[in-house]
């Protein structure tokens, strides 16, 4: 799906934008909270399972944030100075760069502050859910296709 | 104050059409099945990274309407600037709440979201794992 160019690859876009330091620190994080919840046992998990269902990724935060400052150029542009219009120019502009090539001016802010992409989530997701023993019939499978068939299954959000 | 919000995970399946979702999972189950059989797993997995996300292709449409309506605002009839409100609302009501109105065109065009996307991804992995 998408433009077939050249651009960044939209599961790894944001962690290539992202300091080496702060993905450390974000992947001690998921890493604790594995062993944490892991050890805690299947109540645990299933409720730690439901809270990352809902846990805000940086995509989300983007789609939050970019709209409120169009926003805002808008309303000052009309109502008080037509130059406010830029604000919502830049906004958009940046907002064209992150979904393009994964940049953008607060993503340091948002990484910082602990927010992670989907496929940061998703490593604790998983990684929760073969805990749970969610993969088990998997690798009792033999071969390969029906092995994919019953995690696709398995891999179902619950 | 998360709580008061939809799923992240979940708030684009729950704002799509049912068939919308059946075929993107038939589509997927059956794409697994091809890449094992012709043995290009690898190379699935290398695609699977690039393919655009709905979140993805719903922002780089919403900056592109902005930025037109906003030129159009400025240098047209200021008129045009309704067209930027209304687009940046709807970009806030995906953010907060999961549906706007290009979603329903994109999910039929095959968008998926990142979740689902990385659910192909872990299957594939899964197929060869010990």
């Amino acid at each position: 799906m998408g433009p077939d160019i050249a651009l960044a690859a939209t599961a790894t876009r944001v962690a290539a934008n992202t300091a080496e330091s702060t993905k450390r620190r974000l992947r001690q994080r998921t890493q604790h909270n594995i062993e944490r919840y892991a050890a805690a046992g299947p109540a645990a998990i299933d409720a730690r399972l439901q809270e990352l269902q809902r846990e805000w990724d940086v995509e989300r935060a983007i789609e939050t944030e970019a709209p409120l400052m169009v926003l805002a150029g808008v309303a000052l542009g009309a109502a008080v100075d037509r130059r406010f219009l830029g604000l919502s120019a830049f906004a958009a502009g940046m907002l064209l760069v992150h979904s393009l090539q994964g940049w953008y001016p607060l993503l340091p802010v948002f990484r910082r502050l602990g927010l992670r992409t989907t496929r940061e989530i998703a490593e604790e997701i998983y990684a929760l859910k073969d805990a749970r023993g969610d993969f088990d019939a998997v690798l009792q499978a033999g071969d390969p296709i029906q092995r994919a068939e019953l995690a696709y299954a398995a891999a179902a959000p619950r | 104050m998360f709580f008061m919000f939809s799923s992240t995970q979940q708030r684009v399946a729950e704002h799509s059409a049912a068939e919308s979702n059946a075929r993107l999972h038939e589509q997927a189950r059956e794409r697994i099945a091809r890449s094992l059989r012709s043995g290009r797993v690898d190379a699935r997995l290398a695609e699977l990274d690039r393919e655009w996300d709905t979140e993805r292709t719903l922002q780089t449409n919403f900056a592109l309407v902005t930025l037109a309506s906003l030129a159009l605002g400025a240098f047209v009839d200021r008129r045009w600037l309704l067209l930027t409100g209304a687009a940046a609302g709807f970009m806030l009501q995906h953010a907060l709440q999961g549906w706007c109105p290009p979603l329903a065109v994109f999910r039929r065009r095959g968008y998926r979201d990142a979740g689902e996307i990385e659910r192909e991804r872990q299957a594939l992995i899964a197929a060869y794992r010990r």
